[in-house]
């Protein structure tokens, strides 16, 4: 059997856990730091699904630059999501 | 507690529902098989006995982004350019340097001046490099953009104000960039024009009735025609787009506000 | 080549765990009250839907879409991926981007006109 099947199901089971963890959370950062390690579980699947060119813009994207400016924007405003 | 009942939940009903379809074999192909569009792009992107349909590119995806399929990138870049222009109107009339802040501490500080050559070396790497290996313009564009997000958060925003970053050079720099895309799209009409041949808009190489052509080889290394040009406008344009991105959102709210708001409530 | 049945089982619960990911994000953004909230599960959904598409080109057993010199063509075309939705996802990450982004600086405009990002007292407000 192919590693690659396995590791597959592996992180898209862990994409799956953090981003329930991220919508149900109240604490804005912990939200935020959630969705980054969904994005790292979901760059690690791009790779396993052979695309090193969706990789590259990924990585930077989806783990440095939406968590950068959602933090710069929770503290600017808001840190607890209400109801 | 609550949460942990509704992850377990969700997790064994997703894979009930995974472990049935499997079993019905309702997926078909998936995995298995390409399709016809693919196997003809794959074949066509490194081609050198099919001068004229060929990308000459060895990396199918920067052939298809650029080559193939080069206006959905062209109109991709219009809507990237769109979105920076109305996030910047929003900031009209605000001060756009000299904000405030602190900064970290010398640790980070230094730490972070080492890095900061490795990132844009690797960038340019990643740019100019994109025809040969995985890479492009967009791929180093953000890699490069973490140095504004580094610049803002551990040098605090009024350092862009002492290297000499103000805004106007930063716009000026990113509209170069979009206005070299521009160039390498109009050069055949422009050619077309001065000469009085058939040519191409965004026209790479050689084609049945049209003897305009990008220079595919230079010294021996393959460059790719207008794809390595493509490549390093787009680098320039969407990393110098996401310093001023970050420029604008590490301002402090005291020196943005009053500008800001008195606006809309009229005084 | 065929897939045995513990294969076919994993492939299936990758796509079904990238569905439910999807679904999941739209609950986040059609329930949750804040607006922060709100565009952190849509830029979830996005990556949601961006791995399902490169996930439909996929191919078990396979190289990625780069000619290297020792692979001859016929060869590489048997075995790559298929490169064309990863040229689209590529467009379309870079579109979600700037959307999101400008949803950013739009939420902090709000903020500073109203001085809430709770989407209920927002919507009692008038002009």
């Amino acid at each position: 059997m192919d590693v690659t099947l396995a590791l597959l199901a592996l992180f898209s089971t862990i994409g799956l856990v953090f981003t329930y963890l991220a919508v149900s959370e109240r604490d804005l950062v912990r939200a935020v730091i959630y969705s980054a390690v969904q994005s790292s579980a979901y760059a690690v699947l791009l790779y396993l699904l052979r695309a090193p060119d969706i990789v590259l813009v990924y990585l930077p994207v989806a783990v440095g630059l939406y968590p950068a400016a959602l933090l710069f924007l929770i503290g600017k405003t808001e840190k607890v999501d209400g109801g | 507690m609550r949460r942990a009942i509704v992850l377990v939940s969700i997790a064994v009903s997703v894979a009930l529902l995974a472990y049935a379809t499997s079993v019905a074999g309702a997926l078909g192909n998936l995995g298995l098989e390409t399709r016809a569009l693919a196997k003809m792009f794959l074949t066509l992107a490194y081609n050198p006995g099919l001068r004229e349909l060929t990308a000459m590119s060895p990396e199918a995806v920067t052939a298809i982004v650029w080559d193939f399929r080069g206006v959905d990138t062209l109109y991709e870049t219009v809507v990237f350019y769109m979105a920076i222009t109305a996030a910047l109107a929003i900031y009209r009339g605000a001060p756009k340097v000299g904000g405030g802040g602190v900064g970290l501490s010398l640790i980070v500080r230094v730490v972070t001046r080492l890095l900061i050559p490795i990132n844009i070396a690797v960038a340019v790497s990643i740019a100019v490099h994109g025809h040969l290996t995985p890479g492009g313009g967009f791929q180093a564009g953000v890699a490069l953009a973490v140095i504004s997000v580094l610049l803002a958060v551990v040098y605090s925003a009024k350092s862009f104000g002492k290297v000499g970053v103000d805004e106007s050079k930063v716009i000026a720099l990113e509209s170069a960039g979009f206005v070299a895309i521009a160039a390498v799209v109009f050069a055949p009409l422009i050619y077309s024009s001065v000469t009085g041949a058939q040519a191409y808009l965004m026209q790479n190489y050689v084609k049945a009735n049209s003897e305009f052509s990008f220079p595919v080889e230079v010294l021996g290394q393959l460059i790719s025609g207008t794809l390595i040009w493509f490549n390093v406008a787009e680098f320039l344009a969407v990393s110098f787009s996401f310093f001023i991105i970050f420029m604008l959102l590490s301002l402090r709210e005291e020196v943005v506000r009053p500008a800001l708001v008195g606006e809309e409530s009229g005084s | 080549m065929a897939l045995n049945a513990l294969e076919r089982f994993l492939l299936t619960l990758t796509l079904y765990n990238l569905l439910a990911t999807a679904a999941i994000s739209v609950y986040g953004i059609v329930a949750r009250p804040s607006l922060t909230k709100k565009i952190i599960s849509l830029t979830i959904l996005g990556d949601a839907l961006n791995v399902l598409a490169i996930f439909v080109g996929f191919r078990v057993f396979s190289i990625p879409p780069e000619l290297t010199p020792e692979v001859e063509l016929s060869l590489f075309v048997r075995s790559a991926v298929d490169p064309l939705p990863q040229a689209l996802v590529l467009t379309a990450i870079v579109i979600g981007l700037a959307v999101n982004l400008f949803l950013i600086f739009l939420a902090l405009q709000v903020y500073r006109l109203y001085g809430t990002l709770d989407a209920r007292r927002i919507r009692e407000l008038r002009g």
